[in-house]
């Protein structure tokens, strides 16, 4: 299955991230999700960064929390809402919110 | 003629949360749904706990008695009475060191020849990709 | 152009999925996407009109009609809403009220659906 999963947490999301198969993995960072995207903790990028996936972060949520390019893991794409939709809709078939 | 499956991933424990009655009442809803739909169009809904929402499948739980508030358990029951698909990851059982016999496995009283089944969770997996959409809870 | 569906169960004060929701809604419609958007549990505190803006608290009653204006269908799990004290009388104009089988059949032939569970 082709899957886009909108992480939304920085936290307790990560278990059930990590058992999702799927042909093709997008993970979505939302909302305190963006943390995994931008946040070094003790030095070390989210280990969500690992998973086999393309990585993407919703800019107007980077913003909001005072984060930008700079501080972002060089994998991880910014994009629009608008964004978003395109990818639902033309690259993935089913989504999750985590 | 068309099917719609629907996949219910209940991830979280209840009563804190309201989202796993949510996920099952709306699992359920799947039985009533053809009001809207055409001759012969359905929506099917299997459920899956995972993580820690294995922890609302743990039977004896008194919700009414101590709350006046039906149980999850009740919900469960329900659900298989309707005949949904109710499964439950067997490698999270194992993590909080309950086995089948601690878990609403069937609804006999209530007459349900549908059982909970107890599964790995690439069996989940397995029934994430035959369901056309996925709702986590 | 396809049908999203759209479901939300965060409350409008405290999580800010609901303007998650409301914005991706506005991008999808933009798009010449139909959008159908339901709400239960906590969610459907979106439902009530009159909603004042306050610069501390998400205020989505005026971005919901006008979603609403170019074909938004908006839908409120009735019985989460009045257990909830929300009447129908409160409700905004336009904003439905139906029991849960309303997600289940606009999911039925949704090309893509969303569902953001609550807190």
């Amino acid at each position: 299955m082709k899957l886009a999963v909108f992480v939304s947490d920085f936290r307790n999301t990560v278990d059930t991230l990590d058992r999702l198969k799927a042909e093709k993995l997008g993970i979505i960072f939302v909302q305190n999700g963006v943390y995994h995207a931008a946040v070094k903790e003790k030095g070390k990028a989210s280990p969500v960064l690992n998973a086999p996936a393309d990585f993407y972060v919703l800019s107007d949520d980077l913003d909001t929390r005072g984060l930008g390019n700079a501080d972002l893991a060089d994998k991880v794409k910014i994009i629009s809402y608008s964004d978003i939709v395109d990818l639902i809709f033309n690259e993935y078939e089913k989504t999750a919110w985590l | 003629m068309a099917t719609t499956k629907l996949g219910f991933i209940v991830q979280r424990a209840g009563y804190k949360s309201e989202n796993p009655k949510l996920a099952i009442t709306h699992a359920i809803s799947s039985q009533s749904v053809e009001i809207y739909l055409n001759d012969g169009d359905l929506v099917t809904a299997d459920i899956a706990f995972v993580g820690d929402g294995v922890l609302n499948c743990i039977k004896n739980q008194k919700a009414m008695e101590k709350y006046g508030l039906s149980s999850t358990e009740s919900h469960i029951k329900n659900s298989l009475l309707l005949d949904l698909n109710v499964m439950v990851c067997k490698e999270d059982l194992a993590r909080f060191v309950l086995t089948e016999k601690d878990i609403v496995i069937d609804a006999a009283e209530f007459g349900a020849e549908m059982t909970a089944k107890v599964v790995p969770f690439s069996e989940i997996t397995k029934m994430m990709e035959e369901m056309k959409h996925l709702l986590f809870f | 152009m396809g049908k999203l569906t759209i479901g939300c169960f965060s409350s409008l004060v405290g999580s800010m999925s609901l303007d998650f929701a409301v914005k991706l809604a506005s991008a999808a419609i933009e798009k010449g996407h139909k959008v159908d958007f339901w709400v239960s549990g906590n969610g459907t505190m979106l439902s009530i009109k009159a909603q004042r803006a306050f610069k501390d608290y998400s205020f989505l009653e005026k971005s919901v009609k006008e979603l609403m204006s170019k074909g938004m269908q908006i839908t409120a799990c009735e019985a989460c809403a009045e257990a909830r004290g929300y009447h129908k009388d409160e409700t905004m104009e336009g904003f439905k009220r139906h029991s849960m089988d309303w997600y289940l059949a606009s999911i039925f032939d949704a090309d893509r659906v969303l569902h953001i569970g609550g807190e």
